[in-house]
């Protein structure tokens, strides 16, 4: 609950922890195989290791931290009428160094977006629906120098 | 397992194709059926000879081919629709190839045809979460792998600008092209942007329109062209691993694939055609957009990583190159009706090997490949010679 009685809702379930103590930060939620070592983010609940194929994944939090490996900006709305974030918009991906690639917008100053570039993990809203209410997602953001 | 360059010696009875472009008082199975009974007069046979139909398209629904052939009459044969995105038709016309080789059928047709869906196209490829996130642009996941090439390679955006003004340069000789015009630098780097680095005039138009095949054994041929013989039709779906954004593959960093699953499609194709990039004398390179073709060429091996940009400067891939690409202006000039686009390259590569590409002729062109790619993924590469 937020002020004025709004709510604030993860856009996607699953994605990230909820931290439930003040000095615990939020992580993303990937399978790890417990065979083979390949990471996938985001987890897969079906536990199947799409690598070696065997029901050997387990949950694993992700660091917080990676380096651009990609980014584009995009200058229109997405086909299909599942998007209501703003446009422009700026994703791409993201290697954190276990050894996995992460698709995920980024926040902050597109201008300081490079490949290579350091970013952090934030939880920060996409849009409000009509009502008020607050849609947030997971976002990488570039730390700055 | 039996290779097929041990089978049936399979070519290219004839050839069909319309005009593409944008039609708004015809469908799929108007173009489609047009395509088909050009490709029957160029084969001089008649619509009973044909044994078998494998029709190409994407976004038609159930029993798309059916509709096109009940334009022309239904004759009782077996007809397959293929839906394999944008190598819908190299798929259809594989399956074509492989009935004739393994001598089950002799006479057999291939269609691909579309009438585009108006505005960005939609994909299966993107769940849910990632529709939400907006991650389904077609372009932006171009770019994304544009800004990775450019980093790797050194490449331009002007260099990515020069791939659409030679396509364009040589769509003004096709009559059958969507884009009949050419463009100059100016107007490539002034259009609009639509995901950074990657402006609109970067990205393949789409059209509607169809492509249609009649594949037989040697000894029905009845035409007097040139005898065009199927050296190799391979296909690959994704390989484990590798990126691939437009498909919504994100890459292994822990196992990154040996082969792209354009270099393994060709890789294949090479093989059962006995032959190398060096033999080529004609290229149809998957130019979905400008960036693409450079890679594309490069996986295909005509030339090393990083290198087409440099060949592209020289005009090495210009019509009087040492290796011409996209001589009827590739998707950049013809458009990109998704089920017949793949049509649409084999159809140019039969037209250079036959001599009939007029203004636009590869001087004694004998082998021609076309690689379509795209969503899936697929990769599909197709070799033919005289």
């Amino acid at each position: 609950m937020t002020k004025d009685g709004k709510m604030i809702f993860p856009l996607n379930e699953g994605l990230y922890t909820l931290p439930s103590l003040p000095d615990e930060k939020t992580q993303l939620i990937g399978s790890k195989c417990t065979n083979c070592g390949e990471l996938f983010f985001p987890k897969k609940d079906k536990g199947l290791c799409i690598h070696c194929q065997q029901i050997t994944l387990e949950e694993v939090k992700l660091s917080r931290q990676g380096k651009i490996a990609s980014f584009t900006i995009v200058l229109q709305p997405p086909s299909g009428g599942f998007y209501h974030g703003p446009v422009p918009y700026a994703y791409g991906y993201v290697d954190l160094p276990e050894g996995v690639r992460i698709e995920t917008q980024f926040t902050g100053d597109f201008n300081t977006l490079e490949i290579g570039g350091d970013v952090e993990l934030v939880i920060e809203k996409l849009y409000e629906d009509a009502e008020g209410n607050e849609f947030v997602t997971y976002k990488f953001k570039p730390l700055k120098d | 397992m039996r290779p097929l360059n041990e089978m049936r010696e399979v070519t290219i009875g004839g050839i069909g194709i319309t005009k593409w472009g944008f039609y708004e008082n015809a469908e799929w199975y108007d173009f489609g059926s047009e395509a088909i009974l050009a490709a029957l007069k160029d084969a001089e046979m008649e619509w009973k000879d044909v044994q078998a139909a494998f029709c190409g398209s994407v976004y038609q629904g159930t029993g798309s081919g059916h509709q096109a052939i009940k334009e022309i009459g239904l004759t009782g044969i077996p007809i397959i629709n293929v839906e394999n995105a944008c190598s819908s038709c190299a798929s259809a016309f594989r399956l074509a190839y492989q009935m004739v080789a393994a001598e089950i059928y002799d006479i057999v047709l291939a269609v691909g045809m579309e009438k585009m869906p108006r505005g960005p196209i939609p994909s299966t490829a993107f769940r849910p979460w990632e529709l939400k996130l907006g991650f389904n642009v077609q372009p932006a996941n171009y770019a994304n792998i544009a800004v990775q090439y450019m980093k790797n390679t050194g490449a331009t955006m002007e260099d990515f600008s020069l791939v659409t003004i030679k396509n364009r340069r040589h769509g003004t000789l096709n009559p059958n092209a969507r884009f009949q015009k050419p463009v100059t630098l100016e107007e490539v780097m002034n259009s609009r942007l639509v995901a950074i680095p990657l402006r609109l005039l970067h990205c393949c138009p789409l059209a509607d329109g169809a492509a249609a095949f009649i594949l037989c054994s040697k000894d029905k041929l009845k035409s007097k062209h040139k005898v065009i013989t199927v050296a190799a039709s391979t296909l690959t779906s994704g390989v484990y691993g590798e990126g691939y954004p437009p498909a919504d593959l994100i890459p292994s960093l822990k196992y990154p694939p040996a082969m792209t699953l354009s270099e393994l499609s060709a890789k294949q194709a090479y093989e059962v055609a006995g032959c190398g990039p060096a033999d080529i004398d004609v290229v149809q390179a998957y130019d979905t957009m400008a960036p693409a073709e450079l890679w594309d060429l490069e996986e295909l091996g005509f030339c090393k990583p990083g290198e087409a940009p440099h060949l592209l400067r020289e005009g090495v891939f210009d019509l009087n190159g040492k290796i011409p690409v996209n001589t009827d202006g590739g998707l950049m000039s013809r458009g990109h009706p998704l089920g017949a686009t793949a049509g649409g390259q084999i159809y140019e590569i039969v037209l250079q090997l036959r001599g009939q590409a007029g203004l636009r002729q590869v001087k004694d062109a004998k082998v021609g490949l076309a690689h379509a790619m795209g969503a899936g993924p697929n990769s599909a590469v197709t070799i033919l010679k005289r």
